[in-house]
């Protein structure tokens, strides 16, 4: 919003005001600052208001069901006494247990594939000479597709009765393996629907890292002799980290909140195999009406999640260090 | 029955509607988004013309009266093609109650965003819909958290009475009822006459004839699978379950809804019989991914002999496109051999329930007696092919004769999905992912129900997710 405009226009006029203050009587010097202030304030307060309303008052609202007994009932939601028996639910309960471990280790691997393949296809694209922009915008459909509709459009890939997979797979005589029907193929199918449709993202990202990097780099490394292989490894790829740290960074964000996918293609199943946190606390709030559980996995999952991008900075930030040292 | 798009739908897939939607022959209770509310754009302006003609065709009598009040009913579509049967309800009954006007809320096909959303009204105060047409699983949830007005407070015995038995208990919650039966639907064999006539069978009354039926079928190549349902992660899976496991003699739930009493040879007796309809051929593998489209799929494709489906899948497998037009019959389900014939069928269905925050209680009686009266429930089952509630209507020839579902009605016995206990969601949600996991064969018929057992106990006592 208009934020960002009214916080530079503050921080900008009140130093002239000052440059001007050594003429101006002390009670005028006074009287502007006062009205400037009341300018901003009146300026930034919608903004505040909505970003409050929508933003600030939900995330409280969600964190403080956590840790409440939270009631339902006809005359609204009640939330009595501070608890921590919501979190201890968590802890204790199997799904929680197996939805945490399912979504780390679908973040790990996933965001890993897309990082190497986002890579290698925006090694290709830099490469190209002609149709660069139309093998880029060719790539982005996956990525601006609906998730909700390109989970769909999986789903008719992976049907067991008429899906085009079990078409190829009977065709070829391997049988009707039941692909969303077991727990193991059901989680790669669904890392396949992933991969497929962000591994574009990644790629653009890195692509604009690597068209940034000089070329008298790679000229240097020609002329002393350097194969491409070794010229990728130690000189593109270090300058490329802090491109690929934010693309991993955007995808640990993303992955970590996987919903539509499991929603759409097996609705959490087989069992509760692509549970992920996401359908958890979707199912917990919406379906079973437990308010402070369901608002304690949301919480919890926030956290976490910051905590893993916090880590990852740290680790991260730690390599480039070396490198520069 | 009700009508959701995925598991999201689960919590009523199961009954009545399919639920996905992949299909779009039997999409026919579950339209898109655009659908919805062109019907609801559409119904709203049919009311706003009838209204308007009835006011001037009576000016006399308005003028008359008082005033009229005006109370809102939410109900999601109940038919997708031809009239609306929510508007020619209302009409029908503001006809007969000039003083009260209806109008219609469109609510979501989806029932667990129609069911959220309500809660969430109610939740928080509001007097609007006066009036709500829910699930049939809904009773215990709204009753607990008082979002539904108890109707046996203000109601007769006498009232109750004239519903088909077992529908009231159904919608009673703590010794009160909460929602009057709108209408009705259950399970259904449906078989294929041609086939059936072919191999010289008689329509099978139990399990083992279905699962034997269908391997001299499929033997005699003359068709690919036997027997097709829905055994999918989801609230359906409960439904098929329940009718293997009453069938067998297993129950879910101890007598006061306090404990889980589906840890019995019959319950795994039930689950392995399941399981063997896959392992035998009977069933296709893709089972376990199967909701309500899935299964009316492959039987209007003419791939399966037997489909278990909801009283729609009758006039679905009639409609243009089924390759079966003109070969398929209704009976009540089978059960297990050695039991009383016929066996049970899962009761799904629509109940109306009063918002407890409603201004114009009396105008919402006098609107929920006139939708499970004779008049509408008649106008129910003849214009729009729904299963009466109302006994009398039920029974009534004339009714009977409109289509050979409706015929086969009285002849079924009906079990109810445990959802005596607010807990049922989370009741559900243990039998359908353990019921599920056992069918696609990741978990041994035992141990799933083993292992529902103790979710159900995890939940009943209020802890666990």
């Amino acid at each position: 919003m208009s934020t960002p405009t009214t916080t530079a226009q503050l921080a900008a006029i009140p130093g002239a005001a000052r440059g001007r203050s050594a003429a101006a009587p002390v009670g005028k010097h006074d009287a502007n600052r006062k009205r400037l202030a009341r300018l901003g304030w009146t300026f930034s307060t919608p903004a505040f208001l909505v970003v409050g309303a929508f933003t600030i008052f939900p995330i409280g609202f969600s964190i403080a069901m956590s840790i409440s007994h939270v009631n339902v009932s006809g005359s609204g939601f009640s939330l009595s006494g501070v608890t921590g028996s919501n979190y201890n639910t968590l802890v204790h309960a199997a799904q929680w247990r197996y939805a945490l471990g399912f979504t780390v280790v679908y973040t790990i691997i996933t965001v890993l594939v897309e990082i190497v393949l986002g890579t290698c296809i925006a090694l290709v694209l830099e490469r190209l000479t002609k149709g660069r922009g139309l093998m880029m915008a060719l790539l982005l459909v996956p990525w601006s597709m609906i998730t909700v509709i390109s989970a769909e459009l999986w789903g008719y890939i992976y049907d067991a009765s008429y899906g085009v997979l079990d078409q190829i797979f009977s065709g070829i005589g391997l049988g009707h393996p039941v692909i969303l029907g077991t727990s193991t193929s059901a989680i790669v199918a669904m890392m396949v629907a992933d991969a497929w449709k962000t591994t574009p993202f990644v790629a653009i990202i890195v692509l604009a890292g690597l068209v940034m990097l000089p070329d008298e780099l790679y000229e240097a490394a020609e002329v002393d002799g350097a194969s491409s292989w070794t010229a990728f490894w130690r000189i593109a790829f270090p300058l490329l980290r802090p491109t690929i740290a934010l693309a991993v960074l955007f995808r640990i964000l993303q992955a970590f909140g996987l919903f539509d996918l499991p929603f759409v293609l097996t609705q959490g199943g087989p069992g509760y195999s692509t549970t992920s946190l996401a359908v958890l606390g979707y199912n917990t709030m919406f379906q079973d009406l437990d308010f402070g559980p369901g608002a304690a996995v949301a919480t919890s999952t926030a956290v976490l999640v910051l905590i893993g991008c916090l880590l990852f900075l740290r680790v991260f930030k730690a390599q480039v260090g070396e490198e520069e040292s | 029955m009700s009508k959701r798009t995925n598991k999201g739908a689960k919590m009523s897939c199961g009954d009545g509607a399919s639920c996905d939607a992949r299909d779009k022959r039997s999409a026919r209770r579950r339209p898109g988004r655009l659908a919805t509310s062109t019907a609801a754009i559409s119904a709203i302006g049919v009311i706003a013309v009838a209204g308007g003609a009835a006011e001037a065709s009576h000016p006399a009598k308005v003028a008359s009266h008082a005033a009229t009040t005006t109370i809102t009913w939410s109900a999601s579509p109940i038919t997708t093609s031809g009239p609306d049967p929510r508007t020619v309800l209302i009409n029908d009954f503001q006809k007969a109650n000039p003083t009260i006007k209806v109008k219609l809320i469109s609510a979501p096909t989806n029932t667990d965003t129609n069911e959220s959303g309500l809660e969430t009204q109610i939740s928080g105060g509001s007097t609007s819909p006066d009036v709500f047409m829910g699930d049939v699983v809904w009773p215990a949830v709204f009753g607990a958290h008082q979002l539904a007005y108890p109707l046996s407070k203000s109601l007769p015995s006498s009232f109750f009475s004239t519903f088909a038995s077992g529908l009231v208990a159904g919608a009673t919650y703590k010794g009160s009822v909460y929602g009057a039966p709108f209408f009705e639907d259950q399970g259904f064999l449906y078989y294929r006459k041609d086939l059936l006539k072919k191999e010289g069978l008689s329509v099978p009354t139990t399990w083992e004839q279905v699962m034997a039926d269908s391997e001299k079928l499929q033997k005699a190549k003359l068709i690919q699978y036997g027997f097709v349902w829905q055994g999918a992660d989801y609230e359906g899976a409960t439904c098929n379950f329940m009718e293997y496991l009453t069938d067998a003699g297993g129950k879910v739930l101890n007598s006061s809804g306090t404990k889980s009493a589906l840890n019995s040879p019959s319950a795994v007796k039930a689950l392995s019989f399941m399981r063997s309809l896959v392992t035998s051929g009977v069933t296709p593998a893709a089972v376990s991914t199967y909701q309500e489209p899935q299964a009316m799929n492959a039987f209007d494709n003419g791939q399966a002999a037997f489909l278990r489906n909801w009283d729609y899948a009758y006039s679905t497998s009639q409609s243009s496109g089924s390759k079966v037009i003109g070969e398929v019959g209704v009976a009540p389900m089978p059960t297990f051999q050695g039991q009383a014939t016929p066996g049970y069928s899962n009761i799904g269905g629509w109940n109306l329930y009063i918002n407890p925050h409603s201004k114009h209680l009396q105008q919402d009686l006098t609107f929920i007696k006139y939708m499970t009266g004779t008049a509408a429930q008649t106008a129910l089952a003849t214009q729009f092919s729904e299963i009466p509630t109302n006994q009398s209507v039920r029974s009534s020839a004339k009714v009977i004769a409109v289509n050979p579902v409706l015929a086969t009605v009285p002849k079924t016995k009906l079990v109810a999905r445990p959802a005596q206990t607010p807990q049922y969601p989370k009741v559900s949600q243990a039998i359908y992912q353990n019921v599920n996991e056992a069918i696609s064969g990741s978990k041994s018929p035992s141990a799933a129900i083993s292992a529902a057992s103790s979710a159900i106990n995890t939940a009943l006592s209020g802890s666990g997710l």
